[in-house]
């Protein structure tokens, strides 16, 4: 993706936007950040496993095209393996556009939700005040800025519950070279609660590369939960920010189950801003063979008495790579700060790989932090106890590795989804750990 | 039912079990007993095939099979059962959901119909209120913040639900009060028949106050050294084994 290519392709994407004012300057301003700072390099701390060459290499057509028939045929397709049909609050995005057909129709006092890209809007700029502040330490999400028409601005009124359940699915029909570049604007007012489920799913063997935003605003004593479920096709890019800026009380309760795709890299920024803020992070992802799986997540404890509970936990098998990098970082008046966070991994193979770095960085004198990573293989006194039961050795070691995950995906507070997390982890493990008893 | 001869066992290059010979027969009770570092848990792990335990020498012979050249989990097809002196923790799984696959995993083996979630049930109900286990245990962790008797007390639920034709009793009775003692010996001996042979392994012999054996068997030095009835046993509850030491060395 050379910048003479890049500089056409976002020209002819500013001339198909209706003109904004304001978001036509910040999308320049965006773009300026990204030509600046180029896709980040492995000379990047932060970038070090991660090799963005074979996304900056490939041909990304960025912007997408209208979705044809068949896109539409693999999208119900896909859609019908989402058993969610007792929720019905789901807003469908379908290679990089929003499709009414498919979505529901939302309609909940006290939550206002904006497509973004599409005209004659109120409230539709695709930007908040949070959305620059990223683009020196995450170019790609500069280049999120500069050309996502589709996405969503949810905000929830001030001290209103939304029982309702928000599904933003992002289909990718399976198109080469397609790029999706999905924008999450979550905003809630004060004493506000939601919960929001981001799904990326796809079909296929064909590269498609999905490049997402979310950023969140959460006003003093909000309550937020978003689940973040990745179950891209085997051949998909997945790169990812999500930012979250907490006030005073506000809470924050986010899980990542990554499964799919050839490589993922996950962002996570989360500012605790405001005293008592507090933020509950956990993941699971499993890397089997030739996939990459990245989670960097920085949290800064910018006031005191907030507090910060992070636990990652990494399957790879085979030729798998793991990532985890967790940074926290306590600011000089927060005190009384309550920060714990763990990685553990298990490694499959004798060719899986991971790279995980817990970071803590404290300029507070009066904190309580915990951090911790393991890596480590399948436990033989319990895989003997299984098999002395009559267990065959691929069903022990599948039950253990789905142990080892389920102590993770029972955070998960939906039960639907939680389900299809679990299948989607036993779907997932390498064949010859493949579980051979019913889940 | 089962043949051990000579049975030469190592454990990190130390000499455990040194020419040890057994035959145990259809629907016999043999018990074990020894002092402490005598081999007995040793036999009983090699039996289950723990495979960090080296047979150096001798063989075991199971319904006329080679049982060393068994994995674990086809000697469990085949009948074999150990109950663990220290039942294994398994944080996340389920015990119910362990037990179902473990039963259903002998069942396919053996080209039996598997059981569903409802034949499960009605399955294990009596042997859980046998066992005086609760409901609420299925749906813990697999021995996870059990206490000792409740470890044990699951051991041998899970003996009675997988039915085996050769159990293997490892200290089962160790750590146990008088009224759990009592509760594990009626399920043991619930499940003896004509067709099916226990081996207990003891350091006490209150277990065979309960559990009555038809051998009884001293092991020291990594061999049997002395073979009798059940007052062979009563006479070690009195005596202590330090005579039998005696007798040892002084071969």
């Amino acid at each position: 993706m050379n910048t003479e290519i890049l500089r056409k392709e976002f020209e002819s994407r500013m001339a198909q936007l209706p003109s904004q004012g304001k978001d036509h300057e910040f999308r320049r301003k965006a773009m300026d950040a990204f030509y600046s700072a180029g896709f980040p390099s492995r000379q990047w701390e932060t970038w070090k496993y991660t090799d963005l060459k074979p996304i900056a290499s490939k041909g990304f057509q960025l912007i997408p095209k209208e979705s044809t028939d068949s896109a539409h045929e693999t999208a119900s397709k896909l859609l019908a393996t989402c058993d969610l049909e007792a929720e019905p609050s789901r807003l469908i995005f379908l290679d990089g556009h929003h499709v009414p057909a498919l979505s529901s129709e939302i309609t909940t006092t006290g939550l206002r939700l904006s497509m973004l890209g599409h005209p004659g809007l109120k409230n539709r700029s695709a930007f908040s005040k949070h959305s620059s502040k990223n683009f020196k330490e995450h170019p790609l999400a500069a280049l999120n800025a500069a050309f996502s028409t589709q996405g969503v601005r949810i905000q929830v009124a001030e001290k209103t519950n939304i029982d309702t359940v928000i599904h933003l699915v992002f289909l990718d029909s399976n198109l080469e070279n397609q790029t999706s570049q999905p924008r999450i604007l979550i905003d809630l007012k004060a004493e506000s609660k939601i919960t929001i489920v981001q799904h990326f799913l796809g079909a296929g063997s064909n590269s498609g590369w999905t490049n997402s935003v979310t950023e969140i605003s959460q006003a003093r004593s909000s309550d937020l939960t978003l689940y973040q479920l990745q179950e891209h096709g085997t051949e998909h890019f997945h790169t990812g920010l999500l930012y979250s800026s907490l006030t005073s009380d506000a809470s924050i309760k986010l899980g990542f189950i990554d499964l799919g795709g050839r490589l993922t890299r996950n962002d996570v920024q989360i500012d605790l801003d405001g005293a008592g803020a507090k933020t509950e992070l956990f993941g699971v992802f499993l890397a089997a063979d030739g996939q990459h799986i990245d989670n960097h997540t920085r949290i800064d404890h910018r006031a005191p008495e907030t507090k910060s509970i992070e636990t990652f936990r990494g399957i790879i098998g085979d030729r798998g790579r793991g990532v985890f990098n967790g940074k926290v970082v306590v600011h000089p008046d927060a005190q009384k700060v309550d920060a714990q966070q763990s990685n553990d991994n298990l490694l499959l193979s004798e060719k899986a790989e991971i790279d995980t770095k817990p970071e803590l960085e404290i300029y507070a004198d009066e904190v309580k932090c915990s951090h911790g990573a393991t890596v480590g293989d399948l436990d033989a006194e319990q895989l003997f106890y299984m098999k002395s039961r009559g267990i065959k050795e691929s069903a022990a070691r599948g039950i253990l590795i789905f142990a080892f995950a389920n102590e993770i995906l029972k955070l998960i507070g939906l039960p639907k989804l939680r389900e299809r997390a679990i299948l989607g982890v036993a779907d997932h493990l390498p064949s010859h750990d493949r579980l051979g008893v019913e889940l | 039912m089962l043949q051990i001869e000579n049975l030469h066992v190592c454990v990190e290059d130390q000499p455990i079990l040194n020419g040890l010979s057994l035959e145990i027969n259809a629907g016999q009770v043999h018990a074990i007993m020894g002092p402490n570092g005598s081999g007995k848990s040793t036999l009983a792990q090699v039996l289950a095939g723990r495979d960090d335990y080296k047979v150096t020498q001798g063989s075991i012979t199971f319904y006329g099979k080679n049982l060393l050249e068994m994995q674990p989990e086809e000697r469990a097809h085949l009948g074999l059962f150990l109950a663990f002196q220290y039942p294994t923790e398994i944080p996340g799984v389920n015990n119910a959901y362990l037990l179902k696959a473990a039963l259903n995993a002998q069942r396919a083996a053996r080209n039996e119909q598997e059981v569903d979630a409802f034949e499960f049930m009605n399955l294990i109900k009596n042997k859980m209120e046998m066992m005086q286990i609760p409901k609420t245990f299925l749906n813990r962790s697999v021995n996870e913040g059990f206490s000792g008797g409740e470890k044990k007390r699951n051991e041998i639920l899970q003996m009675l639900t997988l039915e085996p034709s050769l159990a293997i009793l490892d200290e089962t009775d160790s750590g146990l009060d008088v009224d759990a003692l009592r509760i594990v010996a009626d399920g043991v001996n619930n499940l003896r028949s004509p067709e099916r042979s226990l081996i207990l392994v003891t350091h006490y012999e209150r277990l065979l106050e309960l559990v009555v054996p038809d051998f009884v068997h001293v092991l020291a030095g990594g061999r049997i050294v002395k073979s009798g009835d059940r007052d062979l046993a009563r006479y070690l509850d009195e005596h202590g084994y330090d005579w039998v030491q005696t007798e040892v060395s002084a071969q």
